[in-house]
């Protein structure tokens, strides 16, 4: 089976700082990635060149056996590929249900009524139907985070990309969104998921991967690299958020 | 929180609407006043300049919607990521902000005519050779040239003003760079920089008055043409004063009320 995402010798340059060093990854369909690693190692970066919201200055990435190289073909990936952000990036302007059926009507070219009995639907699937009518601004972030799981979800991606989705969320309401992932992992999404949620790792994850300096360090299923982590680095990693 | 916040509006921004508007009609009562208690030379002033309001109106009028159009395509220009479409804007903005508008509006009326019969000679294209510049078209354009500038400077502090992550949202959703700009980005921006461009329209309204140099008959220049056939400087003055008076506290009023009905849709 052909990998979904398939990365091969991506290099990535910030001026003088090199966040990806040759990064090589395959994520096969269905399967839940989770990547977790000190800050600065290249872990979002490498979630955003999947959608080529950064890009990269060498390697190759397929999305879906589409190659990331003209506009055409990114937005094409864009529209497989729903990406939930650590800060939600709601549309502030926009009801919730607006929030999640513009895209639907510009680029799925949907009708009104269709769109937002979509978004209603995905509304009642992340637990707050009552709040469609709101504006982001009165929500709280952990109901503002899983509406950006509806808007992503309202496109039908064949794979769902989060990046650090609960690390902005007052404590008590990460477990709201980690719900709502939980769910999405069982019925075989594709999910790449960058957090420092080990509890999430351990229950959803099919592969974790640590990366640090811009390398993957290690990857594993969760509970051989949790209680065997084999390298060194891993293990340092390990000792600080376990 | 809302609600209260409402309540206030109501109570202090009701009596703060009506205050301003009395402002209005004191300015049109006094110019009425002159008009009917000393109609020589008021109404005679009056009658003669009237002419010149319709022109100064419409001459600021297409000029600012042009203004609106052009300066955003000069601020996504700025904000581009080709080096050559952002180097041409920038090159752009700080050439003609660098130049005064009187300067701008003469080369475009005696200047650009020349240059374009020059190129027709050189190039024997018999329609540019008989180029002739009309005055309120040369007008026009230069007010827009000119102004276009300062425009795109509003709008891309606005557009600037909106997190980088809202784009990103839009485009990973598929949306393309335009989608994005009409759908996410500027309708946000527009909240941020309506006053600076009900300030520009203003700033405009008052400027048109420039074109007087250039055989445009607005306002001003049927005053001058009035002083210089009766000698009454004074008088001629206060009245065109005034009128000028009238058309910006008008305008003042309107941008108020916009930001207003923003506001309150934010709000709902």
């Amino acid at each position: 089976m052909t990998p979904i995402i398939h990365i091969k010798d991506v290099h990535k340059q910030f001026g003088a700082v090199q966040a990806l060093k040759g990064v090589s990854l395959d994520v096969n369909r269905g399967e839940v990635v989770v990547i977790i690693g000190p800050s600065g190692s290249g872990k979002s970066t490498l979630l955003r060149c999947i959608n080529r919201l950064e890009e990269f200055n060498s390697g190759q990435i397929l999305v879906d056996e589409i190659p990331l190289d003209s506009a055409e073909n990114i937005n094409t990936v864009r529209t497989e590929v729903g990406m939930v952000f650590q800060q939600f990036n709601l549309f502030p302007h926009l009801s919730v249900v607006d929030n999640i059926t513009l895209a639907q009507k510009i680029v799925r070219k949907r009708s009104a009524p269709e769109a937002e009995k979509v978004a209603r639907e995905l509304l009642v699937k992340v637990g707050i139907p009552e709040k469609a009518d709101y504006f982001p601004g009165q929500l709280s972030g952990g109901q503002q985070q899983r509406v950006a799981i509806a808007r992503a979800l309202a496109m039908n991606p064949k794979i769902m990309l989060f990046d650090e989705p609960t690390s902005a969320l007052d404590p008590e309401m990460i477990q709201e969104v980690l719900d709502v992932m939980m769910n999405l992992a069982k019925e075989g999404m594709t999910m790449v998921v960058v957090s420092h949620e080990i509890g999430f790792a351990k229950a959803a994850a099919d592969r974790v991967i640590l990366m640090d300096g811009g390398l993957i360090i290690e990857e594993a299923p969760p509970e051989e690299l949790f209680t065997h982590p084999k390298e060194e680095r891993t293990k340092a990693f390990l000792s600080k958020v376990l | 929180m809302d609600k209260v916040e409402d309540k206030r509006n109501k109570v202090f921004g009701g009596k703060y609407f009506d205050r301003w508007w009395i402002m209005v009609l004191a300015v049109v009562g006094l110019i009425l006043l002159l008009i009917f208690a000393r109609p020589d030379p008021y109404q005679r002033i009056f009658l003669f300049v009237r002419e010149g309001i319709w022109t100064t109106v419409y001459i600021t009028c297409v000029s600012f919607v042009l203004v609106l159009f052009f300066g955003l395509f000069v601020a996504l220009g700025r904000l581009s990521k080709s080096t050559i479409v952002r180097g041409v804007s920038t090159v752009y903005v700080e050439v003609i902000r660098g130049i005064p508008m009187l300067v701008q509006l003469i080369f475009w009326y005696f200047a650009f005519p020349s240059v374009m019969q020059q190129l027709g000679h050189a190039f024997n294209i018999q329609s540019m050779i008989e180029y002739r510049a009309n005055a309120v078209t040369m007008a026009i354009l230069g007010l827009t040239v000119g102004y276009s500038a300062y425009m795109s400077e509003v709008y891309r502090a606005g557009i600037q003003s909106i997190s980088r992550g809202q784009m990103e949202a839009a485009r990973s959703l598929g949306m393309t760079y335009f989608q994005a700009m009409r759908y996410v980005i500027l309708p946000q921006a527009i909240r941020v920089i309506l006053p600076p461009v009900g300030n520009e329209f203003i700033t405009l309204l008052k400027d048109s008055s420039l074109v007087s140099v250039v055989a445009v008959a607005d306002m001003t220049r049927r005053g001058r043409e009035f002083m210089a056939a009766n000698f009454i400087p004074i008088q001629t003055w206060i009245m065109v004063a005034l009128l000028y008076l009238v058309l910006t506290l008008l305008a003042a009023r309107a941008v108020t009320w916009l930001e207003r009905k923003m506001k309150m849709e934010k709000s709902s």
